[in-house]
């Protein structure tokens, strides 16, 4: 069973993701602020992580940054998931590394489960 | 052709299009400049025509050079204004955006999941995320009001005592959630004052939740209310995380939002406060805090006692 690492603050957002994912057979890791995600990724070593930017204690770019960082965890693909669309964050969140750049409001579950199983696949 | 001439002649109505005063609107500046060259021309001419001396004629073109220079000025600086509205109005709209499309994105989730039947109930949570984007334009629009001068109060007779209770009440559960208590100190006599009770209620609400907001190693928050000659002031205060020196100039700033805050609090467009000093200003009161940075933070505004 793939292990996906969700860090968002939002409980609402947590749930329904959570659930959709598990429904698909796969294993939510849940994070609710940018520390305890990246804890998180490196003890368990996720095979994805889906990533808001605007989070508690650390925000999403440091999280990413750290993660790119660290020999252990900077092959784990990363999809920055979130509701900023500046370009310059877009610009950003992939040049430290993001596979892709989505925008919450713009997607269904099932469209961002599409994503997703786009980018675990191309990982192995 | 002929109507869009007519048009910008009628300055009046231009000027108040931009919403910007008279001596801040370009096209009358221009008009006053012109008048002020002519005038300065033909007053070079009489001077110079009338007296022998040089110097006249050489101090007349100062002085008017002196004021063609000042209008000059004034007339930069409108064009800043209606540049700045530009930027502040699209500043605006991509926070107003983003505060909705977080509700909005968890709506849409939930709907997904409840038509997918894969969720049993999601109702209670869609309606808080309603609620949380109704408070948002609500505030936003208030932004807006503040800005347009356009913030009307509404005062009527107010139990002051009773009034910041039950904001306090409302923030009961919300604090408990936090390990937070909240405390009233209210002096026995404080009298029945005319004020504009939902806004004051929104001021007294805005500072209780930031309080506990920011109380992030738990702690009580204290709300005091005393009589000072014709005024009352109330104080709320926490021990949450107080605001470091670098942002205190900033926090009643429209949009405002220290880095500090948000690594406690993602939630919110920076407007609380904002809103909070227009609303008090407007009502003839104050409003201002003291904060010392881990060791928290005291709120404190005041209001004119009008029976």
């Amino acid at each position: 069973m793939k292990k996906i690492l969700f860090v968002e603050d939002e409980e609402a957002l947590q749930q329904a993701m959570g659930k959709m994912l598990e429904q698909h057979n796969y294993n939510v890791l849940k994070a609710l602020d940018g520390e305890i995600g990246l804890k998180v990724a490196q003890k368990e070593m996720p095979d994805l992580i889906l990533l808001d930017l605007i989070l508690p204690k650390k925000n999403g770019f440091e999280v990413l940054e750290e993660l790119k960082n660290d020999p252990a965890t900077k092959n784990i693909p990363v999809i920055v998931l979130t509701n900023l669309e500046g370009s310059a964050e877009v610009e950003r969140a992939l040049s430290l590394g993001a596979t892709t750049y989505l925008v919450k409001a713009n997607y269904k579950l099932d469209e961002l489960l599409t994503k997703i199983e786009i980018v675990l696949n191309h990982a192995h | 052709m002929m109507a869009k001439w007519t048009r910008s002649l009628n300055l009046k109505k231009v000027c108040w299009e931009y919403r910007v005063g008279l001596w801040q609107c370009p096209q009358f500046l221009f008009l006053i400049m012109g008048i002020i060259i002519i005038l300065a021309i033909l007053v070079t001419y009489i001077v110079a025509s009338r007296y022998q001396e040089p110097e006249f004629a050489a101090i007349t073109v100062l002085a008017l050079t002196a004021i063609l220079f000042t209008i000059g000025n004034l007339i930069v600086r409108a064009f800043e204004t209606v540049a700045l509205a530009a930027r502040s109005k699209s500043e605006f709209i991509s926070i107003m955006s983003h505060q909705l499309r977080s509700p909005l994105s968890a709506i849409k989730w939930q709907l997904d999941l409840l038509l997918t039947g894969n969720q049993q109930n999601p109702l209670e949570t869609i309606y808080a995320q309603n609620e949380r984007m109704i408070q948002s334009v609500n505030d936003l629009l208030e932004v807006n009001r503040i800005e347009d001068n356009d913030l009307i109060l509404r005062p009527a007779p107010s139990l002051i005592k009773e009034m910041t209770q039950q904001v306090a009440n409302e923030y009961k559960n919300f604090a408990a959630a936090s390990n937070v208590g909240i405390e009233i100190e209210a002096e026995e006599n404080i009298p029945k004052m005319l004020v504009d009770g939902e806004r004051i209620k929104h001021v007294i609400g805005h500072l209780i939740d930031n309080a506990v907001r920011y109380s992030v190693g738990g702690g009580n928050v204290v709300i005091n209310i005393s009589a000072k000659g014709n005024k009352l002031i109330w104080k709320i205060t926490d021990h949450g995380a107080g605001i470091p020196a670098d942002d205190q100039k900033r926090v009643f700033d429209k949009f405002f939002r220290s880095n500090q805050a948000l690594r406690y609090q993602t939630e919110g467009a920076g407007v609380g406060l904002f809103i909070a000093k227009a609303i008090i200003i407007k009502s003839g009161g104050d409003i201002g805090f003291s904060s010392l940075p881990n060791k928290g933070s005291t709120f404190w505004f005041s209001l004119p006692i009008k029976k």
